[in-house]
């Protein structure tokens, strides 16, 4: 017993060994190996088909540090997790708001984006800010139906460097983990399910019988008919963004 | 433990779809799906019917939510041994992760729906606080109308007023007052002049979830804010709430 109060039950090893062993799984790294550093969300766009994405984000860094002049950076990606382009936004209200549509990032479809705080000032004791933001979708114009962040993925120093990390959601060597949506998927018209892939190794899973793979950072589209749904995986938090449809209504939010 | 709620008024009804498993595992539990509300400082409890459920949800429709009703899942033993003075914690079977939670559907009749994946934490329940929401976020200019839903779930079977305020972070002004209910799912209009970069939802007194709610031709979006704490994930996040509130109340004092 003295034994075993001796091991720090989280530790990386002892995480490694309850995630492998899928006994009680610890689905996310910690941060206590990092300096001060701004956490982003795989965030979802799509201008596909007639959609529109508001994307809402807080200055926090103004909010809580009360650090002026701070700036963010959001990277987008395509789908298949190609760099499509970085925008810098300086001179910042406490909410700030972007439209994303086809003629912002010059494509129809969907992806991925990101966003991260900068500052050039040193912070004096280690903060680590996560902007968990809201996105809006309209489809051809109508209300734009919001949802949060809904992915912990990536990380950067909040004090500027070039080095972007990512596996926060830990993957397992076995495709044994379990997720059903919380949701009677019951008399709509069409339910869609948008996957990304937060994590650098790739992603197997499988809904009823069907089997998928996501690369990382990539984003992927599924259509489904079932009213229970679940997702068998080898990632601990892969929770999808849920498009339902009903006559001319829809409904968007995290599953 | 988490509670389940919904909202009923002459605008918006809701239909709460709650699981009867836990998210990792389709098996079904044994456990009973009950409602309460305070009443006369008591908190009443009822049995759900059976009827309103299938193998893997209950399915409450709009005539089977009220705003003081609240929802949770117990041993049917709990009708013999429940405390009307003081909700308790009475199992761990919503505790998972991912977390346990309902889906909240929030509707226009003959018009839109939007929901959300919903819960309350017993342990919101047995704390007093307040609210902390940036308007701006999920309130929508070009919408027809924005409302806020604020729904409060307190320990004690209270039905006591407490205020919600539109204060302004940079101006150190209050915008807007309103009045509220404990143990009650409100709902406040947000006239579109308050929709501004620098103006925050705040309470006063008593926790509650902020559910953002905007309409435009019949079509519905609704969605909750986070809590403060949820941006910041260091050791120094209640100590930096806690300034940040305490501007706060500067300005309503």
């Amino acid at each position: 017993m003295k034994l075993l109060n001796k091991i720090n039950i989280n530790s990386q090893l002892f995480k490694l060994l309850r995630n492998k062993l899928n006994i009680k799984p610890v689905p996310f790294s910690d941060f206590n190996n990092v300096n001060s550093v701004s956490v982003s969300d795989a965030f979802l766009w799509r201008t596909d088909n007639g959609f529109t994405t508001k994307f809402k984000y807080s200055d926090i860094l103004n909010l809580f540090f009360k650090i002026k002049n701070s700036w963010v950076e959001i990277h987008f990606f395509s789908k298949n997790n190609k760099f499509i382009k970085k925008e810098k936004f300086y001179n910042l209200n406490l909410s700030n708001e972007l439209i994303i549509n086809s003629k912002y990032l010059n494509i129809e479809d969907f992806g991925s984006f990101y966003i991260y705080h900068y500052s050039n000032k040193k912070m004096e004791e280690k903060n680590v800010i996560s902007n968990r933001c809201y996105l809006g979708f309209s489809h051809k114009n109508n209300l734009y139906s919001f949802v949060h962040g809904n992915t912990l993925a990536k990380f950067t120093e909040i004090f500027p460097s070039n080095k972007i990390e990512t596996d926060i959601v830990q993957t397992t060597a076995f495709q044994n983990n379990n997720y059903t949506i919380q949701k009677y998927f019951d008399n709509f018209d069409k339910t869609e399910l948008f996957f990304t892939n937060p994590t650098s190794k790739k992603i197997y899973f499988s809904i009823e019988d069907k089997s998928y793979s996501l690369s990382p950072g990539c984003t992927k589209l599924l259509s489904i008919n079932d009213k229970i749904i679940t997702i068998r995986s080898n990632c601990l938090f892969l929770r999808p963004t849920v498009f339902s449809y009903k006559n001319n209504y829809y409904d968007v939010h995290h599953s | 433990m988490n509670y389940f709620f919904g909202v009923n008024n002459n605008i918006f009804k809701s239909e709460i779809q709650i699981p009867r498993f836990r998210n990792r595992s389709l098996k079904t539990s044994n456990l009973k799906l009950f409602k309460s509300f305070p009443q006369n400082n008591k908190w009443i409890i009822e049995e759900v019917k059976e009827d309103l459920s299938n193998k893997y949800f209950y399915l409450l429709k709009k005539d089977d939510v009220t705003n003081k009703d609240i929802f949770f899942l117990a041993d049917k033993k709990i009708l013999a041994s429940f405390n009307n003075l003081k909700l308790e914690h009475l199992n761990d079977f919503t505790e998972t992760l991912p977390a346990y939670r309902s889906n909240l559907k929030i509707f226009i009749e003959e018009g839109g729906f939007s929901s959300y994946q919903s819960e309350y934490p017993h342990s919101m329940t047995t704390k007093k606080g307040s609210i902390l929401s940036a308007i701006n976020s999920l309130a929508n200019t070009n919408a027809d109308n924005n409302f806020i839903i604020i729904k409060n779930i307190f320990v004690d079977p209270i039905e006591d007023k407490f205020k919600a305020y539109i204060v302004n972070c940079n101006s150190k002004k209050i915008e807007e007052e309103y009045e509220i209910t404990t143990n009650y799912t409100n709902l406040i209009e947000i006239n579109k002049k308050l929709i501004k970069h620098d103006n925050f939802l705040y309470t006063k007194g008593f926790l509650g979830v902020p559910i953002y709610i905007s309409t435009k031709n019949k079509f519905v979006s609704c969605e909750h804010t986070h809590p403060p704490h949820e941006y910041i994930l260091s050791n120094n996040k209640f100590k930096k709430i806690k300034e940040l509130k305490d501007e706060i109340n500067e300005i309503i004092k």
